[in-house]
């Protein structure tokens, strides 16, 4: 694969008019200094705050940053950091020599000023790999017009706002539609009902089966409000187990890409090992979605998987580093299904579970009692965080042996002291998304 | 040694009306009971399963529109919770499953109206704004005890009651009904908006609850994490945080 099969698709922001040009270029210099007094000051990264300014100074930065790219979105509840690192280090995989073409809004700042922050620093470069939140697909697709968009997954999420959940597929739904045969084509979960109805309008979908264990979510039908039927998977070869509405004729559909024990199969039965450095069966069907996003793109398979096993710790996740002298494994779960997926990775005898509940934790923490902490019996956990309590609550229900320690820091020192005995450093550390922030921060975890 | 006496708990549509980790009530209900020597049975009915008809005790939890009339439609089908009712097997409801218990209740842009299963004097329409929060009421158990509840609500309908409907509680912080009242309680059927964990962070009303399925009184169970969390949330509450 050679960087000439990914064809480029007009310059970038070149092609625009001299005022539009002006007025961006204004905007990204404020911008960029807004950024170096954040991280001056030791606030952040500087990426959201840059955005901030530049799309005040010029509202419409990001319709001119999008302009001249070709751009693949990635969105979904859970994964999307993960699967844009696999994407686009596939791409640059693909581009070889030339991998300096893909800018990618890596520190997982997925949000408007969070998408232009990452383009304004990289104009040239016209191949983007973009998390976008759920909130701004629909604005991708119409901004952006994007040649893919893979949709991960969608589920219960900060459960404060959890009534938006039916009112985002739509958006999807309808900005799809609008865009037509110019608009993306999706990479979509076809377990997922309201996935698949929200990419029901999409010009073309290349769908993917993960074989998820995560269902609770989805008990309706969200094109006639009728009950879903699943068929049972076969124990042995885990085939099977699709939905269908049993009021209308919404139904799994056939996957081109699906996962089995850990490998990605075709559908003509070929077979890869993506032999991944990022842990957990979830990481192999985010892998199978980067992988289908990626062929689009024009990557071979091969490039493909090389550059996304080069993919280690994505915006911290499964990092290892040292803080307060212990050391330890850092995962993100930011919901009953992140959850679900998360704890069978945590193999430390006591581990640590960090819990908020800030704006971007969801003030509610009701999933608390979605999360099957019963498995963590005869193992000690230490609560930690601003919400620690409630866990300390939900693992006295459990019958899990626990200790509480809400500030971050003394919490780990508290786990090597319990673990001392152990030899299976590191501990592993579940949190949400706030507390997972911070120890990214006081570990120095880029 | 005697054998222990075996509790019935069926939680109603997990799938439906468990969106807000509603089967939190179901465990913590089922816990109390086996610290205290029982042997609790748990039946997680699903649509399309009938529910028993000789539990004790059973939980409805919350859920969106759509799940929320599938529920009541096959509810009121089934006729199992009215006839819970009428022998005196205690009915817990939050959140969705409350306006379910109700008479009416409207859902969606148009506010269509859909009928409840009429167990509780209320009715429930769209309210002025959605009620997302932490909740404090203030609670008279019959024994004349006053506990303080503390919960999260989020809900778009606001709650009127009639005249066979006593509120469950005052609310000194929150939405709750909208008339400074949450819940309504009549014989052994309790409605109240909190959701999901409700019975974590109220283990008095826990007890009561399977005390009025029981039909009789139980001794308190001592847990101190449990009152350092309410602690905690009453604080937070009261600080505005």
């Amino acid at each position: 694969m050679t960087s000439s099969t990914l064809q480029r698709r007009g310059a970038a922001t070149g092609s625009q008019p001299l005022g539009r040009r002006l007025r961006l270029g204004a905007a990204v210099l404020a911008g960029r200094a807004a950024a170096l007094a954040s991280r001056l000051s030791g606030r952040g990264s500087g990426a959201s705050i840059r955005g901030q300014v530049m799309l005040r100074l010029d509202p419409t930065a990001l319709a001119t940053l999008l302009q001249g790219r070709r751009i693949a979105a990635v969105s979904g509840t859970n994964g999307k950091t993960t699967t844009t690192h696999l994407l686009a280090a596939a791409v640059r995989a693909g581009l070889g020599a030339d991998a300096d073409r893909v800018v990618t809004n890596a520190d997982g700042a997925n949000l408007h000023h969070g998408i232009a922050s990452a383009l304004g620093q990289a104009p040239h470069a016209d191949v983007a790999v973009l998390e976008t939140d759920e909130r701004v697909v629909a604005d991708v697709v119409r901004l952006g017009r994007p040649e893919v968009l893979v949709l991960l997954n969608f589920s219960r999420d900060q459960l404060d706002r959890h009534h938006e959940i039916k009112a985002l597929g739509r958006s999807w739904r309808n900005a799809l539609e609008a865009a037509g045969a110019d608009g993306p084509v999706v990479v979509a979960n076809a377990e997922e009902p309201l996935i698949v109805w929200a990419a029901q309008t999409a010009r073309e979908v290349v769908w993917v089966d993960t074989a998820s264990r995560w269902q609770q979510d989805a008990s309706l039908c969200p094109q006639c409000g009728a009950g879903l039927a699943r068929t049972q998977p076969d124990p042995e070869t885990g085939e099977g187990g699709d939905w269908s509405c049993t009021g209308c004729d919404l139904a799994e559909p056939r996957a081109a890409l699906k996962v089995r024990d850990g490998q990605i199969i075709d559908t003509d039965g070929r077979r890869w090992d993506p032999r991944l450095q990022v842990p957990g069966g979830f990481n192999v069907g985010n892998a199978a979605h980067a992988l289908a996003a990626a062929h689009l793109l024009g990557v071979g398979t091969e490039d493909a998987l090389a550059g996304m096993r080069t993919v280690t710790s994505p915006g911290g996740r499964f990092a290892t580093a040292t803080i307060a002298g212990t050391t330890v494994r850092l995962v993100l779960a930011k919901n009953p299904a992140g959850w679900a997926e998360a704890l069978p990775l945590a193999r430390s005898e006591t581990v640590v579970l960090a819990i908020d509940s800030a704006a971007a934790d969801g003030r509610d923490v009701s999933w608390l009692w979605d999360v099957e902490y019963e498995q963590l019996r005869g193992r000690r956990v230490v609560c930690t965080g601003p919400r620690a309590q409630d866990l300390a609550v939900r693992l006295t229900y459990a019958e899990v042996d626990f200790a509480v320690e809400p500030d971050l820091a003394e919490a780990l020192r508290l786990a090597r002291a319990h673990g001392s005995a152990e030899r299976s450093e590191p501990f592993d550390v579940i949190a949400t998304y706030t507390p997972f922030q911070r120890l990214r921060r006081i570990g120095g975890i880029a | 040694m005697s054998t222990p006496e075996r509790v019935h708990v069926a939680l109603v549509y997990q799938s439906l009306l468990g969106i807000y980790g509603d089967r939190g009530n179901a465990t913590v209900i089922v816990q109390r009971l086996r610290w205290r020597g029982f042997d609790p049975v748990l039946t997680v009915v699903e649509p399309g399963d009938p529910l028993p008809d000789d539990a004790q005790i059973y939980l409805l939890g919350g859920g969106e529109d759509a799940a929320q009339i599938s529920a009541v439609r096959l509810l009121r089908a089934d006729g199992a919770l009215e006839r819970a009712a009428e022998r005196g097997a205690a009915v817990f409801a939050v959140c969705a499953g409350y306006q379910i218990l109700g008479r009416t209740f409207t859902v969606g842009e148009h506010q269509d109206v859909t009928d409840g299963l009429g167990l509780l004097d209320v009715t429930t329409t769209r309210g002025p704004h959605r009620a997302v929060g932490e909740l404090l009421g203030c609670w008279t158990a019959p024994d004349g005890q006053v506990h303080e509840i503390t919960g999260f609500e989020n809900h778009g309908g606001w709650t009127e009651r009639g005249p066979d409907a006593e509120p469950f509680c005052t609310v000194e912080v929150g939405i709750g009904n909208g008339d400074g009242t949450d819940g309504a309680v009549s014989g052994s059927v309790i409605g109240l908006y909190p959701h999901g964990p409700l019975l974590a962070r109220n283990p008095a009303l826990a007890d009561h609850v399977i005390s009025v399925g029981l039909g009789r009184e139980l001794e308190p169970l001592q847990h101190p994490e449990i009152d350092e969390l309410r602690r905690q949330r009453l604080a937070a509450v009261r600080a505005g945080r």
